[in-house]
């Protein structure tokens, strides 16, 4: 059995020739090969440039680090230099060494205040005292009782046949070693 | 070609030998994975991790100028190896005494010991500023010499060595046990701050970058500001241990106070000691006796006697008194230092001619539980919460009081103070009646125990009027009168000065000693403008009185303190009260 055959009537359109010009047909694929080079070239240029950048960096943090030990050690030095400094400095202000120098240099210390009022030339009353030397040599301090030596003490028996009660008989010694608080101490 | 056929067993064995392997392989891998990997981690990290305690720097304590009362410093510890030290020991010896002043044999035989216990290890000297250490170490390491090295062990220096040594107290060798004595230790919490800690990854001792690291910050101790003086302080030392030395005294104290603020200026104690030595000196010296140590005050105690006598209304300074010989109160006779006979005194010549019998006479006007409140709102019998360790508060006996225990109390005797009590309570007449608690710390800090301290903790109470104080401070001027007072050496030409002696009887076991005194002054300058506070206590003198002994002191020192803060005299004339009066009749003290 057979289909009738529809026939196609070519019409003829107004511009039918502009209209065929302008129909869009397929045109043939074409295949363009990128070179493979250049690409391969930028990516192992890239990968190259971060693993030496990444060497250097490390380098680079390596290199502070240590600069940063050494720096860290010359700051504690300079800081153990300021603080020796500084002691000095409060040892040349410590009172005892200034009231010293000031009385080997002949100075005195008033026992009393005396104000002279520049406005009107007046002096407050003068002090009943003459001046004095700084009191600084003071006493020497008690000492404990490790730093005193032990005293040997020689107890010296009295000959008992003669008279002279106060001469010692020979080899009749005794020898106690007591504190210096002790009841025979010397000191 | 000549191929040899592989044997199928030879072939299966041996892929099996590969499997085992390679299957203990996977265990082990399995194991360090999958079972424990935290732990492996760590140990692999702590290969090569370094610890560092980075130290906290313990807090100054400082004058209220800023000088350095105790400070720290980077210090080091010398370590030998016997082993390396041994072969050149003489020559090494000689250079460590010379550069770090070590003892040369000591050293010698440390660097020598190469058998038993420390013969890899040898402490040569503990304490040494770094930087003489590590010249040392250079020039020994220069010169060829090994087996030196160094450890931390900070140094605590007390540049001004005495000044203000019982107050500050000093840190021991040993650092486990801690500090020893005076601030140090009753601060020891708030001074030594917090050691911090560094881990981090490390080579030959230098820090991995990028590798995993953690610090723990140190925090530093807080710094203590005192109230003193140092130069005061140095001056008030001075002159106290010459008063000691002069009147063979067994010790003393002397305070200086800010009349308005009751910020402690100076603060001495005698005996002291050096901090930076403190072994050289016993150690019964190193606390604070003006705490420590309460005493009976003598007349100083008449200040407050009479002035709770007229603020309670009882008497006035002119109230007149006739004054028998001697007074029996409870068959004990009380009689007055150098008086015989009969004598007619007003109020205000009981206190110049400091007269017991007047004082008690005076007293028994008052009912006893009402003067031992006065007392203690003068501050006696309870401590003054100062910041010095072992304080006491003294003793005021519970009320009521026989008639002796009255009389005695009122001039000084059977009752027991500390200096720094009762240079508060006199204080609070040159304040005006209001009395401040003694500072001796700025602003605020707190004890080991917890309390708070310090000037922003100080307290004021009024205690007398400010009228009553006014006319005890011109009474207190005729102590120093030439004819009528008792200290006449106390007077400072050209200024007011108000003051009272205190000359009290040594107790020992209940019994009181003879010619053993307490002697004391305590005084206030300009004394109608009051700017300072002095007290000054010669304990265990024999023989002398106040006045005598430690009025010149107090003099020195108020002149010192007047002179060194540009105090000029007030310009104005002392208006004395009379001391005696005439006519018949037996006065106006009435009960």
């Amino acid at each position: 059995m057979s289909t009738p055959q529809l026939s196609r009537v070519r019409v003829t359109r107004i511009a039918e020739e502009a209209v065929e010009r302008a129909r869009l047909r397929v045109v043939p694929r074409t295949r363009v090969r990128a070179p493979k080079v250049p690409f391969v070239m930028l990516v192992s240029a890239i990968l190259l440039a971060g693993v030496v950048g990444l060497l250097l960096f490390n380098t680079t943090m390596q290199q502070n680090s240590f600069a940063a030990a050494d720096l860290q050690t010359h700051a504690d030095e300079l800081r153990s230099e300021q603080q020796a400094l500084q002691a000095e400095i409060d040892g040349l202000n410590e009172p005892h060494h200034v009231a010293e120098e000031a009385t080997r240099l002949g100075m005195l210390m008033p026992v009393c205040p005396r104000f002279l009022y520049t406005a009107t030339n007046k002096v407050t009353q003068a002090c009943d005292e003459p001046a004095t030397k700084l009191p600084i040599d003071a006493p020497a301090q008690a000492r404990p009782e490790s730093l005193i030596p032990e005293r040997t003490v020689v107890k010296v028996k009295p000959k008992q046949t003669t008279k002279q009660a106060d001469t010692p008989k020979a080899g009749a010694t005794e020898t106690t070693r007591v504190g210096s608080h002790g009841v025979s101490s010397t000191n | 070609m000549n191929t040899r056929p592989v044997s199928q067993f030879r072939l299966r064995f041996g892929f099996l030998l590969i499997a085992i392997v390679l299957s203990f392989y996977g265990a082990r891998l399995v194991q360090l994975q999958a079972v424990d990997p935290a732990n492996y981690a760590g140990k692999a990290h702590l290969e090569g991790e370094e610890k560092v305690v980075l130290p906290a720097s313990r807090g100054e304590i400082e004058d209220r100028n800023g000088v350095a009362l105790a400070a720290s410093m980077d210090g080091l510890m010398v370590i030998a190896d016997p082993y390396l030290t041994s072969p050149k020991a003489p020559a090494l010896a000689k250079l460590l005494a010379d550069r770090l002043g070590i003892d040369y044999f000591t050293t010698l035989a440390k660097l020598r010991k190469t058998t038993g216990d420390g013969s890899r290890y040898q402490i040569l000297a503990h304490r040494i500023p770094a930087t003489k250490v590590r010249d040392a170490l250079a020039y020994a390491k220069d010169q060829g010499f090994v087996g030196l090295s160094t450890e931390r062990d900070p140094i605590r220096a007390y540049p001004l060595k005495d000044v203000g040594a019982n107050i500050v107290g000093f840190i021991g060798q040993d650092d486990k046990v801690g500090p020893l004595a005076g601030m140090e230790r009753t601060f020891s919490q708030q001074l030594a701050g917090t050691d911090g800690m560094a881990r981090y990854q490390a080579v030959k001792g230098k820090q991995i970058p990028l590798a995993d690291a953690s610090i723990t910050e140190p925090r530093d101790g807080k710094p203590l500001r005192l109230t003193i003086d140092s130069d005061a302080q140095a001056f008030t030392q001075w002159t106290l241990a010459q008063a000691v030395r002069n009147w063979k005294a067994a010790s003393g104290v002397a305070i200086v106070m800010d009349s308005h603020t009751g910020e402690l200026l100076a603060y001495a104690d005698y005996p002291t000691f050096d901090a930076n030595d403190p072994q050289a000196t016993s150690k019964d010296y190193y606390g604070s006796k003006g705490v420590q140590e309460p005493y009976e005050p003598g007349s100083v105690e008449k200040v407050l006697t009479l002035s709770s006598v007229m603020d309670s209304g009882h008497a006035t300074p002119e109230t007149r008194l006739t004054l028998p010989d001697v007074l029996v109160r409870d068959n004990w006779p009380i009689h007055d230092h150098g008086r015989q006979g009969t004598v007619k005194l007003t109020l205000a010549g009981v206190l110049s001619r400091s007269s017991n019998i007047g004082t008690t006479l005076s007293a028994e006007t008052m009912d006893s539980a009402d003067i031992r409140d006065y007392l203690t709102k003068f501050g006696l019998g309870q401590s003054t919460n100062v910041g010095l360790r072992g304080e006491s508060p003294g003793i005021v006996p519970a009320a009521p009081w026989t008639d002796i225990t009255r009389a005695t109390i009122a001039y000084g005797q059977g009752i027991t103070v500390t200096p720094l009590q009762m240079i508060a309570a006199v204080n609070t007449i040159a304040n005006g009646g209001v009395r401040v608690s003694p500072s001796l710390i700025e602003g605020s800090a707190t004890t080991n125990t917890g309390a708070k301290v310090g000037t922003s903790e100080a307290t004021a109470t009024r205690v007398v009027s400010a009228d009553t104080a006014s006319k005890m401070a011109r009474m207190m001027e005729t102590v120093l009168d030439p004819e009528e007072g008792t200290a006449p050496l106390a007077r400072i030409p050209g200024y007011r000065v108000a003051g009272k002696t205190g000359t009290a009887q040594v107790n020992e076991n209940g019994r009181y000693l003879d010619n053993l005194n307490e002697n004391s002054f305590v005084g206030f300058a300009p004394a109608d403008n009051p700017r300072f506070t002095v007290y000054v206590v010669l304990r265990h003198v024999n023989g002398g009185a106040g006045g005598l002994t430690a009025g010149p002191a107090f003099k020195r020192i108020m002149s010192y303190m007047l002179r060194k803060y540009g105090i000029p005299p007030t310009d104005t004339t002392a208006t004395p009260y009379e001391t005696t009066w005439g006519g018949s009749g037996t006065g106006n003290l009435h009960p």
